[in-house]
C-alpha cells in the first residue's frame, strides 16, 4: 500500500496544454457573455476571461489534469499551499500544524471562522468528509474518482477504499477547528500532500446531491462557481466576499473553454482574453510583441509573457530489463548521445531548459549536474560504446533500438531528434507510434524498449519524483528500474525526520540513481502562459496554480 | 406511401444494429484500456479501477451496484459483451446513451452541446454548395464549350483531387494571413467572442463550411450540367422550341425544372452526410461539433460517446434519407415507390 | 448497354479478335484525350522519380528522415532556394527530398488499397449478381451497413484497431472500399448475365466460375477497370487524410498527410511547408481523376457521376 501514494502525473503531452488535455478538449465557447443560450451565462461584461481546454472534472474528488485544476484551485483552500516564491509550505485552510509521533502524525489548526461559499461552517468533519469522499468508491458521489493514492498513507485507507466502511479511521476531529491525520508510516512530507487541489474540504451539500455538486462545486476558495460548468463552453465564477482571507481584486472570472491552443491565442491576439497560452511555433513573436516577464511567472503590462520553468522534467523511459538496455553502459551512452540543447533551440526557442537532473531545479534537493550522464557529449558516448559494440565501416554497431512513443502534440519532432542523435552514434533506430492510449499500458507494463515520457509533481518534493519512479514496487516506474540499495535509501529518507537531512538523502538517492541512468532525462518545461495588458499583475506559479486571488487588472 | 415508409423504416433496423454491432465488436477489441486512461497518466489503484467499471456497467454488480466477486477466484465478473450490448439498446430506447468515461457526464448532454455547431456548419454548407453548385452547373450547361465551362469543368476536377483539410489550410493561409489587414482575422477565427451581432458570427461559418462542401459543390455542379445537357435534348424541350419558345424560356420555365430533381436529390442525401460531422473539416477548422467530438472519444477510448455519436448520427443520416426519398417520390411520379431506391 | 458488351456476342473463342479492337479503339481515343495524355505523363514521371529516389535524391538533397541536430537550428526553416528548392522543414530536412519520398507511400497505399478493395468488391458483387436471391440480400445488406458509416470515422476506428503503420493503412482502407465496387460490378454482371451468350455457355455446360471468368468478367472489365483508377485517386486521399490525423506511416518516413500536418503550426510563418506536399497529392490525385476520365471515355463506360 506504500506505492499506493506515489503515483505522480506522467506528463504526456508537451506544448504545454498537455496532450490529454489537447485530446480531451473539444467544444468550446460560444459568445458566453452575451449569450442568450445556457441561460447560465450571466459573468458580468469585464469579467477576466481565462482559456482553458476542456476540464475533465471540476469537483475536487477527481481534479487530475491540469486544466480542472486552474478551476478547482480557486473554488477550494487544502490545508496548505507550497509557495514557490518562498520555496516553503505555508498554511492556507489551516493556519498551523504540529507533526508528532515521529512523523506519522499531523495535528492541523483550522482558521476559524471561516466558512463555504454557502454559508456553511468550513469544520474539521468538511475536511474528514472530503477526504472519505476521494477514497471511498461510492460515498458522496455519483462515479468512482481515481485519486484515492494521495491518501494511501493514512490510516484505515484500505478499508474505505474496498468500500468496507465510510468511516476513514485515520481522520479524528477533537474539536470544530482541529482536524488529526494519523498515518500508517512516518512520513515528514505529509503537509505538502496536504497541498493537493484534490483535498480541499466539502459541505454537506456535496454528499446530499453529488450531482449538482459535481457541476457547480461549493467550496471555501476566494471564487465561488456562478451558475454551472457548462461542458465545452465555459465555468463562470465570482468574487466569494466572505473568504475568510483577502478577498479578491476582480470580480468574476469565465475560464472559457476552447479546444486547443492556437485557437485560444487567436481569440487572444484579437483581444478576447486576458490570459491563455501561447503555442510554441509562435514563442518569439510573442516575446517580441507582449514582452517577456521579468521573473517568469508574473504578468504585468508589457510584461505578458509567462515563460518560468515548470516543476516538470521530459525524459526518455529506457527499459532495463531489455537485452541490449540492460547493459548501463549502453544506456549512459544514449543519455550522453541526445543534444539536448538542439531540442530546446531549435522546437522550443530555447524556453525550455536541457535537464541534467531528474529533479527540477524549483525542487528542493534538485543539484546542478546531479545526473553525470545527463549531458551532451558525443565522443563520451562514442568511446563507452566503442570498447564493447565496435563499429562497422559504416559507423554502425550491433545495436538496435526501438522508440515506441505517441506522435501527436509535438513529440515526433522531438523524438525525431532523438532518432538521429542516436544513429550518429550508432545505434540502428526504428520507430513505432501509437495513440497515447495505446501506448501507456505498455510503457507500464515494461513492454517497451524505449520511449518518451514526462513527470508532474503532485507535490513539489523530491520524494514524489524519486520514488515513484524508481522504487522497484512503484505503478509508475515504467522503466522497472529495481535497485535494492536504492529501496532501502529511499525508505531511509522519506521518512527522516529533519528537513535539510531529508532534503539531503534524496539529493544521494537521486545521484545513485543518476548513475545507473535508467531513464535519460531530456528537458524541463517551461510556461507559455500570457496575461493581456489590461492585466496589471497576475501570478501563474511553476507548479501552474494560476493565483486568481492576488490578480489585479489595470 | 405510409406502406412505404414503413418498409422503409424496418429495412433500417438491420442496418442499425450491423453498424452499431459492429462498432461495438471493434470497440472491445482496440488495444488500450479506457478505463485505465481515465486518470489520464497515472497509475490508479485497482480498487478505483474496479469502481469506475462498475459505475459504466463493465462488470456483474449487485442490487446496490456494488461488484459482484467470482466464488472461486475473488476477481470481479466482466458484463458479457452480448449483455453489455443489450444495455446499451435499452438505454438507447430509453433515451439514455450512458456516461462519458472520462467526463462523468451523460453522452447525450455532450453532445447536444455540439450538434448544434454541426447542423450549421451543414446548413451554411448546404447552402454554399446549392448556390455555387447549381450555378455553376447552369452556366457551364447553356455555355458549353465556352472559357466559363472549361473553367467550371477543371475548377471542379480540382476540388475533387484536394484534400479538403489542406483546402481549409489554404482557405486560412489566404485570408486569415495574407489578407490579415482586409480581413481583420474575421474569416481566421472560428466563432467570435465579442459578437455583439449573429451576423459576425455567420461569417465564421464561411471557410469552414466551403471546405466542407468543396467536393460536393464539383459534384453538384457536375450532375447539374450534364443533368441539364440531357433534359435539354428531350423530345419535349425540342418540342417547346419548335413551338417558338425562346431557349431562355424554354430552359428557365422547363428543362431547368425537371433537371434539377437529381440535383436536389444528391444535394439531400449530402446534407445527411454532412450532418455526421466532419472529422477533417473540423479538426483543422478546430470547428467544435461532433466530429471532432467523436474523434477525440476515440483517441481517448470514451466508448460511450462513441457508440452515442454513431447512434446519431446513422439514425439522423437515415430519416435525411428517407426524407429525400419520399419527396423525389413527390417530384418525380414517375418514380414508383416499389423501385429499388437505395442511396449511397 | 455499353460497346463493349455490343462487340461480344461471340462465343468464347473469337473472344480475342474483338477484345483487341476494343482496347485498340480505346487507346486511340484515350490517346486523343490530351488531358488523359498529361495525366499519364505525370504518373508514369511520379512512379519513376519514386522508383530511382534511393539512387540521386538524397545524394543531391540530404536524407528524407535524418538530420545533423547540431546544425537544426540554423538549418530549419529555410525558405525555397536553389540549395533547397523546396525550402527546409523544421527539424532543417529538405523539404523536397521529402515529399519525393512521400510519393513512394502515396502511391503504394493508393494501389494497394485499390487492389484489396477491387478484389473484394469483385467476389461480393459476383456473389450476389450472379448467385442473386439469399446471396444479393446478404451482401447487399453488408454493403448498407459499411455505406451507413461515416466513413472518416470508421477508417479511424479501424485504424485504431489496427495500430499505425503503412500496411495497416491500405489494409484498411482497402476493406472498407470494397462496397462500392462491388455494387457497380453487381450491377453490370445483372446486365451482361441477360444476355444471349452467357445463356449459351450456360447451355452448353460451362461451370459457373467459367461462365463469371471467362464470360462476364471481360464484358465487365472496361468499368472496373474505369473504377479501380478513380479508386486510386480516393485512396491516395484518404491516406493523406489519415496522415493528417497522424494514424498513418511511422516516423520519421515522410508522407504527404504527415508532411501538411507539420506544416500546418508553422502556416502563418513558413507557408510552403504545408503547401508543397498538398501540391503532390493534387497533382497526383488530379493525374488518376484525368486518367479515368479519359479511360471512361475511351472505354464508353455509363457511370453515375457521383
Amino acid at each position: 500500500m506504500s506505492t499506493n501514494m506515489n503515483r505522480r502525473t506522467f506528463v504526456q503531452g508537451s506544448l504545454a496544454a498537455s496532450v490529454l488535455a489537447t485530446l480531451a478538449g473539444c467544444g468550446k465557447k460560444q459568445d458566453a457573455a452575451q449569450s442568450t443560450s445556457g441561460g447560465a451565462g450571466t459573468a458580468a461584461s469585464g469579467a477576466f476571461r481565462y482559456y482553458i481546454s476542456s476540464p475533465d472534472c471540476i469537483d475536487p474528488y477527481n481534479v487530475n489534469e491540469d486544466q480542472g485544476t486552474q478551476v478547482t484551485y480557486n473554488l477550494f483552500d487544502s490545508l496548505t499551499d507550497f509557495d514557490y516564491e518562498a520555496g516553503k509550505i505555508i498554511g492556507k485552510a489551516a493556519e498551523s500544524w504540529e507533526p508528532s509521533d515521529g512523523g506519522k502524525k499531523f495535528t492541523f489548526h483550522l482558521v476559524k471562522g471561516a466558512k463555504f461559499h454557502n454559508g456553511d461552517p468550513v469544520n474539521s468533519e468538511a475536511f474528514k468528509r472530503a477526504w472519505t469522499r476521494v477514497v471511498s468508491p461510492t460515498y458522496g458521489k455519483e462515479n468512482a474518482g481515481v485519486l484515492d493514492y494521495h491518501l494511501g498513507m493514512v490510516k484505515g485507507y484500505a478499508d474505505v477504499l474496498a468500500g468496507k466502511t465510510e468511516d476513514f479511521v485515520g481522520l479524528t476531529c477533537p474539536d470544530e477547528n482541529t482536524f488529526v491525520v494519523e498515518l500508517s508510516m512516518a512520513y515528514p512530507d505529509f503537509p505538502y500532500v496536504a497541498a493537493h487541489p484534490c483535498l480541499g474540504p466539502v459541505p454537506k451539500a456535496a454528499v446530499d446531491d453529488p450531482k449538482a455538486f459535481y457541476k457547480a462545486p461549493i467550496g471555501n476558495g476566494p471564487f465561488m462557481m456562478d451558475g454551472e460548468w457548462v461542458d465545452g463552453q465555459y465555468i463562470n465564477v465570482k468574487r466569494f466576499d466572505d473568504y475568510y482571507g483577502t478577498p479578491a481584486s476582480i470580480g468574476a472570472i469565465q475560464f472559457n473553454i476552447q479546444k486547443d491552443v492556437e485557437t485560444a491565442y487567436r481569440e487572444f491576439q484579437a483581444g478576447n482574453y486576458d490570459k491563455s497560452e501561447v503555442p510554441a511555433p509562435q514563442t518569439n513573436e510573442a516575446i517580441s510583441q507582449y514582452g517577456q516577464s521579468t521573473d517568469g511567472f508574473t504578468g504585468t503590462p508589457g510584461h505578458q509573457f509567462l515563460t518560468g520553468e515548470e516543476a516538470s522534467v521530459y525524459y526518455l523511459n529506457m527499459t532495463v530489463t531489455d537485452e541490449t538496455l540492460k547493459d548501463p553502459d549502453v544506456r549512459r551512452a544514449i543519455s550522453l548521445a541526445i543534444n539536448r540543447q538542439a531540442i530546446c533551440d531549435n522546437l522550443f526557442q530555447g524556453l525550455r531548459k536541457p535537464a541534467d537532473d531528474i529533479l527540477p531545479p524549483s525542487i528542493p534537493g534538485y543539484e546542478k549536474g546531479a545526473w553525470q550522464y545527463s549531458h551532451y557529449d558525443k565522443e563520451a558516448a562514442i568511446k563507452l560504446l566503442d570498447a564493447k559494440y565496435p563499429a562497422d565501416a559504416n559507423g554502425k554497431r550491433n545495436l538496435s533500438i526501438q522508440l515506441s512513443f505517441n506522435p501527436e502534440g509535438g513529440h515526433k519532432e522531438i523524438m525525431e531528434m532523438v532518432q538521429s542523435d542516436l544513429e550518429a552514434v550508432g545505434f540502428t533506430v526504428t520507430s513505432d507510434t501509437r495513440e497515447w492510449s495505446a501506448i501507456l499500458d505498455d510503457y507500464r507494463k515494461g513492454n517497451t524498449q524505449a520511449g518518451r515520457l514526462g513527470w508532474t509533481a503532485d507535490y513539489p518534493i523530491a520524494d514524489n519524483f524519486l520514488y515513484s519512479l524508481f522504487k522497484s514496487d512503484s505503478g509508475d516506474n515504467c522503466s522497472k528500474y529495481n535497485n535494492a540499495e536504492v529501496d532501502k535509501a529511499l525508505e531511509a529518507a522519506r521518512s527522516t525526520i529533519d528537513d535539510k537531512e531529508r532534503i539531503a538523502a534524496m539529493t544521494a538517492v537521486s545521484k545513485m540513481v543518476g548513475d545507473d541512468c535508467p531513464i535519460a532525462p531530456i528537458m524541463y518545461y517551461s510556461h507559455r502562459e500570457i496575461t493581456s495588458d489590461k492585466v496589471a499583475s497576475f501570478n501563474f506559479d511553476a507548479g501552474r496554480h494560476p493565483h486568481l486571488d492576488t490578480a489585479k487588472m489595470a | 406511401m405510409a406502406k412505404y415508409i414503413v418498409r422503409r423504416v424496418l429495412q433500417f433496423i438491420p442496418v442499425f444494429l450491423g453498424v452499431t454491432i459492429i462498432m461495438f465488436l471493434l470497440q472491445n477489441v482496440v488495444p488500450g484500456d479506457p478505463i485505465k486512461l481515465i486518470a489520464g497518466d497515472k497509475a490508479m489503484s485497482p480498487e478505483a479501477e474496479l469502481a469506475i467499471k462498475a459505475d459504466h456497467g463493465l462488470v456483474v454488480t449487485d442490487e446496490n451496484g456494488k461488484p459482484v466477486l467470482d466464488e472461486k477466484t475473488g476477481e470481479p465478473i466482466p458484463t458479457p459483451l452480448i449483455q453489455q450490448y443489450f444495455n446499451y439498446l435499452n438505454g438507447l430506447v430509453h433515451g439514455d446513451l450512458g456516461t462519458s468515461y472520462k467526463r462523468n457526464l451523460p453522452v447525450t448532454e455532450i453532445l447536444l452541446q455540439k450538434y448544434p455547431y454541426t447542423v450549421r456548419l451543414a446548413l451554411v454548407g448546404i447552402v454554399i454548395e446549392a448556390i455555387i453548385g447549381i450555378g455553376a452547373g447552369i452556366i457551364s450547361a447553356i455555355k458549353r464549350y465556352s472559357f466559363w465551362d472549361t473553367l467550371v469543368t477543371l475548377s471542379t476536377s480540382i476540388l475533387v483531387a484536394m484534400p479538403a483539410f489542406w483546402l481549409g489550410m489554404l482557405l486560412q493561409l489566404f485570408f486569415g494571413v495574407l489578407c490579415k489587414n482586409w480581413t481583420n482575422g474575421a474569416f481566421y477565427l472560428p466563432i467570435s467572442f465579442n459578437a455583439n451581432g449573429e451576423f459576425q458570427d455567420w461569417v465564421y461559418y464561411i471557410l469552414p463550411a466551403f471546405t466542407l462542401a468543396s467536393v460536393s459543390t464539383a459534384y453538384t455542379s457536375r450532375i447539374m450540367r450534364s443533368q441539364l445537357l440531357e433534359v435539354m435534348n428531350a423530345d419535349y424541350i425540342r418540342t417547346a422550341r419548335a413551338k417558338g419558345l425562346s431557349r431562355k424560356a424554354v430552359i428557365w420555365r422547363h428543362a431547368l425544372k425537371n433537371a434539377l430533381i437529381p440535383v436536389v436529390t444528391y444535394i439531400g442525401i449530402d446534407f445527411g452526410v454532412m450532418l455526421s460531422g466532419a472529422i477533417l473539416t473540423e479538426t483543422v477548422f478546430n470547428w467544435p461539433g461532433v466530429g471532432n467530438e467523436i474523434y477525440l472519444a476515440i483517441s481517448q477510448r470514451d466508448w460511450p460517446i462513441v457508440m452515442g455519436g454513431v447512434t446519431i448520427i446513422v439514425i439522423v443520416v437515415m430519416i435525411i434519407n428517407l426524407l429525400v426519398d419520399i419527396s423525389y417520390a413527390f417530384l418525380d411520379p414517375r418514380i414508383r415507390l416499389g423501385a429499388s431506391s437505395n442511396k449511397n | 448497354m455499353s460497346t463493349a458488351t455490343d462487340k461480344k456476342e461471340a462465343p468464347q473463342s473469337q473472344a480475342a479478335a474483338p477484345a483487341r479492337t476494343l482496347w485498340g479503339d480505346a487507346f486511340a481515343r484515350l490517346r486523343r484525350n490530351k488531358l488523359a495524355v498529361l495525366g499519364v505523363i505525370w504518373i508514369i514521371f511520379i512512379v519513376l522519380v519514386a522508383l530511382t529516389a534511393d539512387l540521386w535524391a538524397p545524394q543531391l538533397l540530404g536524407s528524407p528522415t535524418e538530420m545533423d541536430t547540431t546544425q537544426a537550428a540554423a538549418t530549419s526553416k529555410l525558405p525555397p532556394s536553389l540549395e533547397h528548392p523546396f525550402g527546409t522543414d523544421a527539424l532543417g530536412r529538405d523539404v523536397l527530398v521529402r515529399v519525393i519520398y512521400g510519393a513512394r507511400v502515396s502511391l503504394t497505399v493508393g494501389l494497394l488499397a485499390t487492389a484489396i478493395s477491387t478484389m473484394i468488391g469483385l467476389v461480393m458483387g459476383a456473389l450476389a449478381a450472379y448467385y442473386g436471391g439469399l446471396w444479393d440480400t446478404i451482401v447487399m445488406r453488408l454493403a448498407d451497413i459499411f455505406l451507413a458509416f461515416p466513413y472518416t470515422l470508421f477508417v479511424v476506428v479501424m485504424l485504431a484497431v489496427m495500430g499505425q503503420g503503412i500496411q495497416n493503412v491500405f489494409i484498411a482502407i482497402g476493406i472498407l472500399g470494397w462496397p462500392s465496387i462491388a455494387r457497380v460490378f453487381r450491377s453490370t454482371i445483372l446486365s451482361v448475365k441477360e444476355n444471349d451468350y452467357v445463356d449459351a455457355a450456360r447451355a452448353l455446360g460451362a461451370s459457373d466460375v467459367r461462365i463469371i471468368t471467362r464470360h462476364i468478367f471481360p464484358n465487365s472489365v472496361a468499368s472496373i477497370v474505369v473504377y479501380a483508377t478513380m479508386n486510386i485517386g480516393g485512396a491516395i486521399l484518404t491516406e493523406a487524410a489519415l496522415s493528417f490525423l497522424g494514424m498513418g506511416v511511422t516516423p520519421p518516413n515522410p508522407s504527404w498527410g504527415i508532411m501538411i500536418q507539420d506544416g500546418q503550426q508553422y502556416l502563418a510563418t513558413q507557408p510552403w511547408l504545408m503547401l508543397m506536399p498538398g501540391l503532390a497529392i493534387l497533382t497526383t490525385v488530379l493525374a488518376f481523376t484525368l486518367l479515368g476520365d479519359g479511360l471512361r471515355d475511351a472505354l464508353d463506360v455509363k457511370m453515375k457521376d457521383a
